[in-house]
């Protein structure tokens, strides 16, 4: 694979989607969003004086986090339960990504000329998953980063600590590239078969179930967080689903499949 | 220089392409006209090295088809049917784009991408987004894309459609400079007029070629070549008949009120001679015409041929 290619690709794609408002609306709202929740919940307990009778359903777990005052562990419930669903945005983001990308140059038949020139498939697909790929990543990383020194500011610098455990950043180190690039090879095959990007992001939609079951399973569970048991599991399995995706996504995107049906 | 041996491509049950042979020389322009489905695209995407064949050889400048196809990439620049561009690039990001994906860097880009948006009349809109751009303008962006690299083969899907009649001369009269310059240039067209002005040699296809002949030589396909002679004068075409029935390479003549038509083998050939022949017995000629159908009609009794005989399975 020539770097220089792929470069060229990313490139042409990077300025592609920053001339896509819209696009760039949808890597940033949710990214927000699941950072902006939780920190106002903090911020409203901060504001408050805690009534141990209005902890509710937390209360439960607030155990969780023995040796600090109840009104702490209450936000750093809080701030840690919600840290699930930045897995969301790298499931989300560079699918909605792709799909737009791959889908657009179906609709502009604009993939036989890139594949008549020197350039190979696999040099394509690598510029496209990283153009779709990085942003999510970098949104990640960076609401990640942001939530914990804005949580500890607001709160208790202890709240910072358990955003930036050994487990989360393993988390953002590892599963969240590999999450990113699950849902870019999705949204490559399933553009593969469909003409309209809103019905492509529909079925890669379902991506974001187990993630969404999973944050849920651990609420009900008890659990606040991954340890790093799960996260390590968490990698190998979607490690396994990429291998699984880039085998059904190199006889999807072969030269000839892509001139004979996608164009 | 592209042979082409036997070239086969199927498509699971499908046959869009079988016994395939051709050669396109270097500063020629070859035209493969046929209808929609006759194979034209599969063809030159084989030839592009985009799609294997399924049986068949052929060698694009000396490179084996199906072993080196991305050397066979490099050195060549392809038209495609439908222009295929970045809607949100300018047109100058969509040229170094492609300047790039062939390799070109630095100041050889920059002054490619310049030149090449002269040429086509795009200079003072490259700026622009293509998104914004008319049929035409979209064309001619794709045409500078295909010829940026300065490639050695080219191949042309319908050049000149969208385009206004001086952008299509314009086009057509850059083509013919690419053939002075040695490339070897395989253009697809429906445009029979386009093929006859542009083409050295075209070949009739629907799944295979069924001809291969200069414009004029498709145009005889079928019919006695004749030439009428058009006589102005005392001596009546009758005449004549007994001295040009003599002539080696005259195979029939007949005189009609005024007019001898003169059966011959190859009239570009052979017409200057038979000229001066009846000149010099005397022949006052007001014009001489060769009786030929035209490039349409040639193709349509062609290709109706072929339909018939499908119809007949």
């Amino acid at each position: 694979m020539r770097l220089g290619y792929v470069w060229a690709v990313f490139a042409k794609e990077w300025r592609d989607l920053l001339s896509n408002r819209l696009l760039l609306g949808a890597v940033a709202f949710p990214a927000l969003v699941f950072a902006a929740i939780p920190t106002g919940l903090v911020a409203f307990i901060q504001a408050r004086d805690l009534d141990p009778n209005q902890l509710g359903q937390i209360q439960q777990y607030i155990v969780n986090f023995p040796n600090i005052p109840a009104k702490l562990a209450a936000q750093a419930f809080i701030v840690t339960n919600f840290m699930a669903y930045f897995l969301l945005i790298p499931a989300m983001v560079p699918m909605a990504i792709a799909t737009q990308s791959v889908i657009g140059e179906k609709v502009a038949r604009s993939l036989e000329p890139q594949l008549a020139t020197p350039l190979e498939v696999s040099e394509l697909l690598a510029g496209k998953t990283l153009a779709a790929a990085l942003p999510a990543v970098t949104a990640t990383w960076m609401v990640f980063i942001g939530y914990g020194l804005v949580n500890g500011l607001i709160a208790d610098q202890r709240l910072t600590r358990f955003v930036f455990s050994d487990v989360w950043i393993t988390a953002m180190l590892t599963l969240v590239p590999l999450i990113c690039l699950l849902s870019v090879l999705l949204g490559i095959v399933i553009s593969s078969r469909v003409n309209d990007p809103r019905t492509a992001q529909q079925i890669g939609g379902f991506v974001v179930i187990p993630i969404i079951g999973i944050a849920v399973a651990q609420f009900f569970g008890g659990n606040a967080t991954f340890n790093m048991q799960q996260v390590l599991i968490g990698d190998l399995m979607v490690a396994g689903l990429v291998g699984i995706t880039l085998l059904i996504g190199s006889w999807a995107f072969d030269r000839e499949s892509i001139l004979t049906r996608l164009t | 220089m592209i042979v082409v041996e036997g070239l086969r491509k199927d498509f699971r049950t499908l046959t869009a392409v079988h016994d395939m042979s051709f050669t396109v020389g270097d500063g020629e322009i070859f035209g493969l006209l046929g209808p929609n489905g006759a194979g034209k695209t599969t063809t030159v995407r084989m030839l592009a090295g985009l799609i294997s064949p399924t049986a068949g050889t052929a060698t694009v400048n000396g490179h084996p088809l199906g072993e080196k196809t991305q050397q066979i990439r490099a050195f060549t620049g392809i038209l495609t049917e439908s222009p295929g561009l970045h809607e949100k690039l300018t047109a100058r990001q969509n040229l170094a784009y492609y300047g790039r994906l062939y390799g070109m860097t630095g100041a050889r880009l920059r002054e490619a991408v310049e030149r090449y948006l002269g040429v086509v009349e795009m200079s003072e809109h490259a700026d622009r987004r293509v998104g914004g751009f008319s049929k035409g303008m979209r064309q001619k962006v794709a045409i500078a894309r295909a010829l940026l690299h300065e490639p050695e083969v080219i191949y042309l899907d319908e050049p000149t459609s969208g385009l206004d009649p001086s952008a299509a001369k314009t086009v057509r009269d850059f083509i013919a400079t690419l053939r002075a310059l040695g490339r070897s240039i395989v253009v697809c067209t429906h445009n029979l007029d386009e093929a006859e002005r542009l083409c050295d040699r075209i070949g009739i296809m629907r799944g295979t070629l069924l001809q291969v002949d200069t414009p004029a030589g498709l145009r005889r396909h079928g019919r006695t070549a004749t030439v009428r002679v058009e006589l102005n004068g005392a001596r009546g075409p009758e005449s004549f008949v007994g001295r040009l029935a003599e002539l080696p390479y005259v195979n029939g003549v007949q005189a009609r009120e005024n007019t001898l038509v003169v059966e011959l083998t190859d009239p570009p050939h052979e017409t200057p001679d038979l000229v001066a022949e009846l000149v010099s017995a005397g022949a006052r000629i007001t014009s001489v015409v060769e009786d030929a159908q035209t490039l349409e009609e040639a193709y349509l009794s062609l290709v109706g041929e072929v339909g018939e005989r499908d119809t007949d399975r």
